[in-house]
């Protein structure tokens, strides 16, 4: 079956457009639904399906497993540097209001970072599930 | 009366028949990944649960407006279902790697074979115990 052109196709074209809408959701976190929880898990959702229709290998080539183990830390660094910087510039931790002149920015900048965060930290253990279960291989 | 009570809490009736869905699917079936996704769909009702509570009728995101009298939804439950929602795809994740575990050690996730298994193993075990015990008298 994951020879069938179609599915291929269809792959192919379906993968830029949910990154697209990964990333939207992600931007739009802040004013409306939306946030770092879902759009991780709908950009690994697009790296998943180039799994599924071109085998794990390929998806391996295409998001190796180092790339995903350096982003799941990144994002929690993210996050958490969030938080220290706001102390090192006197406030205290994950308090936004030091990051811009006015608060209504510093609060939206301070909500875009950690989003950020999340949302790597998400992509790279949805991806790193993922992978861990369909590329099990049994003992001996 | 009856049909508006149902038209009012129908929230409350699709959340009910989703957990009795689930619950039905973890006690009658055998195989441990179904049980698993019966878990997760009785999980998923208590999420609606939550929400549908939080939710106010006419209620925006909680993000200030400046407008007078905005009404908001109560962002308290629909908070913590999120960080249920997360901790749901771990433990989702830890109960997977755990058939697979039992699928590689006994060749089976059946649980009728299991138990099987467990009676005629536990048999064995009780006696290599009672051994151990007349040899260390």
């Amino acid at each position: 079956m994951r020879d069938n052109p179609v599915f291929k196709i269809v792959s192919k074209i379906l993968f830029g457009p949910i990154i697209i809408y990964g990333l939207y959701v992600q931007f739009h976190g802040d004013y409306g639904p939306g946030g770092g929880f879902q759009a991780g898990v709908i950009v690994a959702a697009a790296f998943i399906l180039y799994s599924m229709i071109y085998g794990l290998e390929e998806g391996r080539k295409l998001m190796p497993d180092w790339i995903i183990r350096s982003v799941m830390a990144l994002g929690v660094l993210v996050f958490g540097g969030t938080g220290i910087a706001s102390i090192l510039l006197g406030a205290n931790y994950l308090d936004y209001s030091p990051f811009a002149y006015k608060i209504y920015k510093a609060q939206h900048l301070g909500i875009i970072i950690v989003e950020l965060g999340v949302g790597l930290t998400v992509f790279a253990v949805m991806l790193g599930l993922f992978n861990a279960f369909a590329g099990f291989k049994p003992h001996k | 009366m009856s049909i508006n009570l149902i038209v009012l809490y129908w929230n409350y009736i699709i959340v009910i028949m989703l957990m009795m869905a689930g619950l039905y699917i973890i006690i009658s079936n055998q195989n441990f990944i179904k049980k698993l996704v019966g878990l997760s769909i009785f999980q998923s009702s208590v999420f609606i649960f939550y929400i549908s509570l939080g939710k106010v009728s006419g209620g925006t995101a909680p993000i200030l407006t400046g407008i007078e009298d905005t009404v908001y939804s109560n962002p308290l439950p629909h908070v913590l279902i999120l960080t249920a929602i997360v901790v749901g795809v771990a433990t989702n994740a830890l109960g997977l790697a755990l058939v697979v575990r039992i699928q590689e050690a006994f060749k089976s996730i059946e649980e009728h074979k299991l138990l099987a298994l467990k009676k005629e193993d536990g048999l064995k075990d009780i006696q290599i115990e009672d051994s151990k015990e007349d040899s260390a008298v």
